[in-house]
């Protein structure tokens, strides 16, 4: 895949339009020439890239998109068994191999695997059902319309007589395959909407999991990075001998940085025989860095220029209704209110790890990528091996959240694979992945309302402001709009006000950013969800019932972005959080709840509702948090609450306490004792809801993160104390649950 | 190099590695005993947890030549088919979600389970909040614990 443009959303799309086993369109008949080279034998038959069912009827279902916990490697084989009409206990699943699907078909990310792959999964499965059919009515010489597939056989509704697809299976792979064929009506639908436990549930619960960091290839060694402490820096010298004298020690390496996109840091390797030998060696290199002009920014300094550059016009103007000016505020009340949130790391709980093997001009690579064909074309370019020579093994992965949507670890890899002649892994240490993570970009808003006295809503004005990813992955235009710009500025935007004005200004800062799950939605919601609830309650109106009034009655439209948002099914969700919650019951002596909703650009909408209980000025306790999702039709209702409640810790886990600092160009954060992740001991009750509908498929994975925060937030406003910034224990708040 | 003996999940193993080398490295990289995970190298999250005499420890700061005399048990040898009461729990409330903090999730549980038959939803909590989840599995955690203590207990 060529990609200059690095619109998340954008490519998403056009990936997930181009995707296509079916495209493709290869028959693998099943015909593999024995090696005697005589008699052609059928084994199985595989009419497109995601099914094959052997001779003994074993279905294997390939996934084409990546597991890293969200559970595709169960849903989307759900999608294919409904339409092929098997026993999905007995299908066994495996990762399509890289190359297998089209170009940009295995990227996965923006919650997009379900609803993108929906068609086309629902189609591979009934192609292939179509088939076994026609090749049962061929055997008993009858119309396929009197035969019928069930259960992993085909059942002749005449005479009663069946064949499995085991049996089938060589006849149908002598078969043409059909280009139009006719998927189930979804109320017949027999898989899908069944709770099904993750298909490599087993193999986690025994230790067999192999994730990348897992996977040994023969003869393999193991690097460990001391990468430059400052972005844009470079080498100057580096004293190796004390690192050689380590037993276990090979060689150590040095290499560039890159450029755009990844901006991989220049990198001095250790490599060993094992990884602590590498860990050891590394800590006796002494290096001289240049580290470039731009080695003193700090996000205090930061944060006091986003709160200097909000007052003024956004650099950009994004969405426009009406006139906000022309509300003149003689005639009306208003108010105005800052937030800020922080940047941010994945923090994956498998630190970032790759394999590489470099022999001659042949490559051959092995891990976890959320982008292998981007990858693969930028390691072509910055490493200047032929993309067709590079080979990539895809491997489970142990926690995406958009980390390996970035793939600067692949690029040190094959760098560092270049100067040895055995394949490579390189494994960062937990203080490597929180200093030179790809963060979530720190941001801050300002937001301005007028109401009339009647209380009518009539003017909302949203300054955004952001350190974009793309300008520390693309070229820095002040013309191009970063996608940040559809966020609480355009996309997230809901409410059915007259007069509406946001725009953006971009602030840069020398520190690599990234998608981190949610994205910008996170950051926007939080500001939106807050703000109209301070409105709300300076009017002394019930923050639900103000929300249900802008959004009840009113048709979908169509965003600044190019997605379409349902106020109806925002609403739907806020009723169902707020009726689960009793939302409406008397309060309990302390007791205090908030609210807050949204749509995400995967076509899903979600909230939460959250109940805390005072027990000091700044203290509470969380008592219980609710959650209601509408994605439209439910996939696995269990992977789908799965994700709620991990989308919702991982929205707490921001709320109280993710932070990453910025001194002197170096990210401060360096471990969990100082980058505080949300614990076992952090986490109340979570409910989840899902809205029953019929509804094309949404995503999940991502539409839980960002209610958590305006949620609990206003919960504590309606307690008297609002946090305007994130995370809330900087503001000296405390908790239990 | 030094030549030790270790003991893990009922068998010897001889191996040559320098007496500092935390055990969690000699699982993985000498023995490809995968199933105990790489997570943070401090103790700070709990992914390698393993047993040594039944008490959990974190193998990434536990240096291999503190354990020669100890019986480790890893995830490999909770239960030769994943029938021990934790896993099933794990299984029956669907906990993981990526998976990868999963196995020191169910040894840190193990290694409570063995000194504290019954604990109180406090000491539970004392113990698995320092095993960190970054998919937020831990209402299943909560629940699943509380399906094993429960088994055991019968």
């Amino acid at each position: 895949m060529k990609k200059t443009a690095i619109d998340r959303r954008k490519f998403i799309k056009l990936t997930s339009l181009g995707t296509s086993g079916l495209v493709l369109g290869f028959t693998l008949p099943g015909f593999a020439r024995l090696a005697t080279g005589e008699l052609p034998e059928c084994t199985f038959f595989q009419p497109n890239a995601y099914i094959r069912i052997d001779t003994a009827g074993v279905v294997t279902i390939f996934v084409g998109k990546q597991e890293m916990g969200q559970g595709v490697n169960t849903s989307l084989p759900m999608i294919v068994a409904e339409e092929l009409e098997v026993d999905f206990q007995k299908v066994k699943t495996e990762i399509a191999a890289f190359g297998s699907l089209a170009e940009g078909a295995h990227d996965t990310g923006g919650s997009q695997s379900v609803t993108g792959s929906w068609d086309e999964l629902r189609k591979a499965g009934a192609v292939a059902k179509t088939m076994l059919v026609t090749a049962a009515a061929n055997k008993w010489n009858v119309k396929s319309s009197i035969c019928k597939a069930e259960n992993g056989a085909v059942v002749n509704a005449v005479t009663g007589r069946s064949f499995t697809y085991g049996e089938l299976a060589c006849d149908a792979a002598t078969l043409p395959v059909p280009s139009e064929v006719t998927l189930k009506n979804i109320r017949d639908f027999k898989v899908i909407g069944k709770e099904q436990r993750k298909k490599n549930l087993k193999d986690i619960l025994t230790g067999q999991a192999k994730y990348g960091i897992d996977i040994k290839v023969p003869d393999m060694v193991y690097a460990v990075v001391e990468r430059c402490p400052v972005l844009g820096g470079s080498l100057l010298e580096v004293e190796t001998s004390a690192a050689m004298a380590v037993p276990g020690v090979i060689k150590v390496v040095s290499f560039t940085g890159t450029g755009k996109p990844m901006n991989v840091r220049p990198g001095v390797a250790v490599v060993a025989t094992n990884v602590w030998a590498a860990m050891k060696g590394r800590r006796l290199l002494k290096i001289t860095w240049n580290e470039g002009a731009q080695n003193k920014e700090s996000t205090a300094e930061l944060f006091k220029n986003f709160t200097k550059i909000a007052k003024n016009k956004p650099a950009k103007s994004v969405h426009t209704i009406g006139d906000f000016d022309a509300v003149t505020s003689a005639k009306s009340n208003t108010f105005q209110a800052e937030y800020a949130a922080p940047f941010l790391a994945h923090a994956t709980l498998e630190p970032m790890n790759f394999i590489a093997s470099v022999q001659g001009d042949q490559c051959e690579l092995w891990g976890g990528l959320q982008l292998p064909d981007w990858t693969v074309s930028d390691i072509a370019e910055k490493c200047g091996i032929k993309k067709e020579n590079i080979k990539v093994n895809l491997t489970l992965i142990g926690g995406g959240f958009g980390r390996r949507l970035q793939f600067d670890f692949a690029i040190e890899a094959v760098k560092i694979a270049q100067q040895l002649d055995k394949p490579v892994q390189v494994i960062w240490d937990r203080s490597d992945d929180l200093r030179f993570d790809n963060y979530r970009p720190a941001n801050y808003h300002r937001l301005m309302a007028k109401w009339d006295k009647s209380g009518k809503l009539l003017a909302w004005d949203h300054h955004v402001l952001g350190t974009p990813v793309e300008w520390s992955i693309d070229e820095k235009r002040a013309d191009k709009l970063p996608s940040e710009n559809l966020g609480g500025a355009g996309q997230d935007f809901w409410y059915h006000i007259p007069n509406v004005r946001t725009g953006y200004t971009a602030v840069d800062f020398n520190l690599q950013r990234g998608w981190l799950r949610g994205v910008e939605p996170v950051q926007n919601v939080f500001a939106v969800e807050s703000f109209i609830d301070e409105v709300a309650r300076k009017m002394k109106k019930d923050p639900l019932q103000f929300r249900l009034s802008l959004l009840e009655g009113y048709a979908p439209f169509k965003t600044s972005g190019d997605g379409m948002v349902a106020p109806e099914r925002l609403a739907g969700v806020l009723k169902l959080a707020a009726e689960k919650i009793g939302w409406t019951n008397t309060r309990q002596k302390n007791h205090f709840m908030g609210i807050a909703g949204h749509m995400f650009f995967c076509d899903s909408y979600a909230a939460h509702a959250i109940e805390i209980e005072m027990l000091g000025p700044k203290k509470f306790r969380i008592h219980k948090i609710v959650t209601a999702i509408d994605c439209g039709v439910v996939i696995n209702p269990d992977g789908l609450k799965s994700q709620m409640e991990g989308g919702t810790v991982f929205g707490l886990g921001q709320a109280l306490k993710n932070e990453i600092t910025v001194e002197n160009s170096r990210v401060v954060q360096d471990s969990f004792y100082t980058y505080e992740l949300a614990r076992f001991s952090d986490v109340p009750t979570i409910e989840v809801y899902a809205v029953k509908s019929e509804a094309r498929p949404g995503g999940a994975g991502e539409v839980g993160v960002a209610t958590v925060a305006p949620a609990l937030c206003n919960a504590l406003a309606a307690a008297g104390s609002r946090p305007r910034r994130l995370p809330i224990k900087k503001d000296g708040y405390s908790w239990s649950v | 190099m030094t030549n030790f003996t270790l003991h893990i999940n009922g068998k010897s193993y001889d191996v040559q590695a320098a007496p500092d080398m935390p055990l969690l490295w000699v699982l993985r990289d000498i023995l490809n005993l995968t199933g105990t995970k790489f997570g943070c190298g401090v103790a700070s999250c709990g992914a390698c947890t393993v047993l040594a005499d039944g008490k959990a420890i974190r193998s990434c700061v536990t240096p291999l030549e503190s354990v020669t005399d100890l019986q480790i048990t890893t995830i490999e040898g909770l239960s030769p088919d994943g029938a021990h009461p934790i896993q099933k729990a794990w299984e029956a409330v669907g906990v993981p979600q990526c998976g990868y903090c999963q196995s020191g999730q169910m040894m840190s549980l193990a290694g409570l389970l063995q000194s504290n038959k019954k604990p109180s939803a406090e000491e539970l909590s004392a113990v698995m909040s320092q095993v960190l989840c970054r998919c937020g599995t831990y209402q299943r955690i909560r629940q699943a614990a509380q399906l094993a203590i429960d088994e055991l207990n019968k």
